[in-house]
């Protein structure tokens, strides 16, 4: 684990598809997967985890088009009609939510603004809810389907003191988290506490410990597996215009 | 009988103080032309419904038109970053941000359309939303004595959705993607439909497609072509990414009135 000779070795790939990767493959061949609204990161996962290792994954969305063919993937949104193209029934966003409800939905990608090593999830607010310094945009669906979803998947793209804390500023949820990734590292949660699960390649134990506000703590250490080329391959085939790395800033 | 009328007409049955349920999804088939109007009539203190809103939430915020929004998700999404108008004026006080998650929307409403007053939730059973917002609570279920959390009814006073094809009475057809807007429909006292194209009602007679908003529930029907843009309407046309930037680069009250009388000629004929 020399750190600045694998940071070197692995300049070439990029957070983006390391962590589009790594989702990709907590999906499993017989799972329902749910994604909501600005949710790249999540659908192109999904699309390609069907691609892959899993095309009998179920893939639910907000507008209702079970399993579709995506031909074109939008810029702007993770919610209009291109995820019906091709689709082979309607179960709309209260459909999920319903099959969630009564245990019957196994992964949800859902994100937040800050985590403590708790479990706790906050989407809502900086400072306090009836005065916010800060008012986020909300949990969408992340208040009841991170307790009742088999596997809640949270990814964030940004890895630093102020997303990763001691205490939360508020608790929008907590509950069946299974991993986050970031562009940094994997998290699981065990036993009630947010431990390392792998580090990416092109990172390091120092980094992540430096940019989080909890202690890390871990059972075995290990590196997350980089894209394959087949990986790289069938993401260049489903988001050729790139929109996966929209969280990282592309234009 | 035809409830066909001037969008004028239509939003004037709006009330100050009224809770107005919106249909469409983030930036998907918002009813624009009503939202421009309302701002244009100048109503005040309206509590707004939503499950995830973006521009049309925004845009009424701007407007100073909104004393609550009920909502899960209110942003634009990645490409256009942050509602700035609905997030400023939660954090200045002027407008109360109820956060629901969307499915406590969904339940909220569908407590009104069984005519119920609340609505157990079973996924919301963790974290402060409960303890800080009045419409959420716990109670014993009565059979088990387990807890269990409830979220009060939404009553929309009003629901304003836009939709591909309506006849004159009211009954409409949502080509794509319906979101909650048939649930809104059930859920409200009162429902303004606007529509890009109006249709003779032997559209619905003759076809096996019938319509998914029944005419009995609408009070107003008005002709709105584009009456989502610049946000999508599937099948008709999408996002107007020129206009949903001009939009977000306006500084004050004043260059909003500019921008929404820009849209007036196009909205109210």
């Amino acid at each position: 684990m020399n750190d600045s000779s694998s940071k070197e070795f692995y300049t070439g790939y990029r957070p983006c598809d390391i962590m589009i990767c790594a989702m990709s493959r907590l999906i499993d061949n017989d799972n329902t997967v749910f994604h909501g609204v600005s949710s790249h990161m999540p659908m192109i996962a999904t699309l390609l985890a069907k691609a892959t290792h899993a095309p009998y994954a179920v893939h639910l969305n907000i507008p209702g088009g079970v399993d579709p063919r995506v031909t074109a993937l939008q810029k702007y949104t993770s919610a209009g009609s291109e995820l019906t193209h091709g689709s082979v029934c309607d179960f709309p966003l209260s459909d999920v939510f319903d099959l969630s409800m009564r245990g019957g939905l196994d992964v949800a990608f859902l994100s937040g603004i800050q985590f403590d090593n708790k479990g706790n999830v906050n989407a809502s607010v900086i400072g306090d809810y009836h005065k916010p310094k800060v008012r986020m945009p909300g949990g969408a669906g992340s208040a009841v389907l991170i307790p009742t979803v088999k596997r809640a998947v949270i990814w964030r793209t940004k890895h630093d003191k102020r997303t990763f804390v001691p205490k939360v500023d508020f608790v929008t949820t907590r509950g069946n988290i299974d991993k986050i990734v970031t562009p940094l590292c994997v998290f699981k949660m065990y036993k009630d506490e947010l431990i390392l699960d792998s580090i990416h390649p092109t990172s390091s134990i120092e980094e992540v410990a430096k940019n989080t506000g909890f202690d890390i703590r871990y059972i075995d250490l290990k590196y997350t597996p980089l894209p394959t080329e087949e990986e790289m391959r069938f993401l260049s085939v489903i988001d050729p215009q790139d929109y996966r790395n929209i969280e990282f800033g592309q234009k | 009988m035809s409830k066909l009328m001037n969008i004028s007409s239509a939003i004037a049955l709006i009330k100050d103080g009224d809770a107005v349920g919106i249909g469409g999804n983030v930036l998907h088939r918002a009813p624009m032309a009503l939202v421009r109007e309302i701002i244009r009539q100048r109503k005040r203190d309206l509590k707004i419904i939503k499950t995830a809103g973006a521009m049309d939430v925004d845009m009424l915020c701007f407007g100073e038109c909104v004393y609550s929004v009920d909502a899960g998700f209110i942003s634009y999404e990645s490409e256009f970053s942050l509602a700035e108008h609905y997030r400023k004026a939660v954090q200045g006080g002027r407008v109360k941000g109820n956060e629901h998650a969307c499915y406590t929307v969904m339940s909220a409403l569908r407590a009104s359309v069984y005519g119920v007053p609340f609505m157990p939730v079973h996924g919301l059973m963790a974290g402060d939303l409960i303890e800080v917002n009045d419409y959420f609570t716990r109670i014993k279920d009565p059979f088990s004595g387990e807890p269990v959390t409830v979220v009060k009814a939404l009553r929309p006073d009003v629901s304003i959705i836009h939709v591909q094809e309506a006849d004159e009475q009211g009954n409409a057809v949502i080509s794509g993607p319906k979101y909650d807007d048939v649930l809104l429909s059930k859920a409200a006292k009162k429902v303004i439909l606007s529509a890009e194209n109006i249709v003779d009602e032997s559209r619905f007679r003759l076809s096996r497609e019938k319509a998914d908003i029944p005419h009995f529930m609408v009070s107003a029907v008005v002709h709105a072509k584009g009456g989502a843009a610049p946000c999508s309407c599937t099948d008709v046309y999408d996002i107007d990414r020129e206009d949903i930037i001009n939009f977000k680069a306006l500084k004050d009250k004043e260059e909003l009135t500019k921008y929404l009388t820009k849209y007036e000629s196009i909205d109210r004929t």
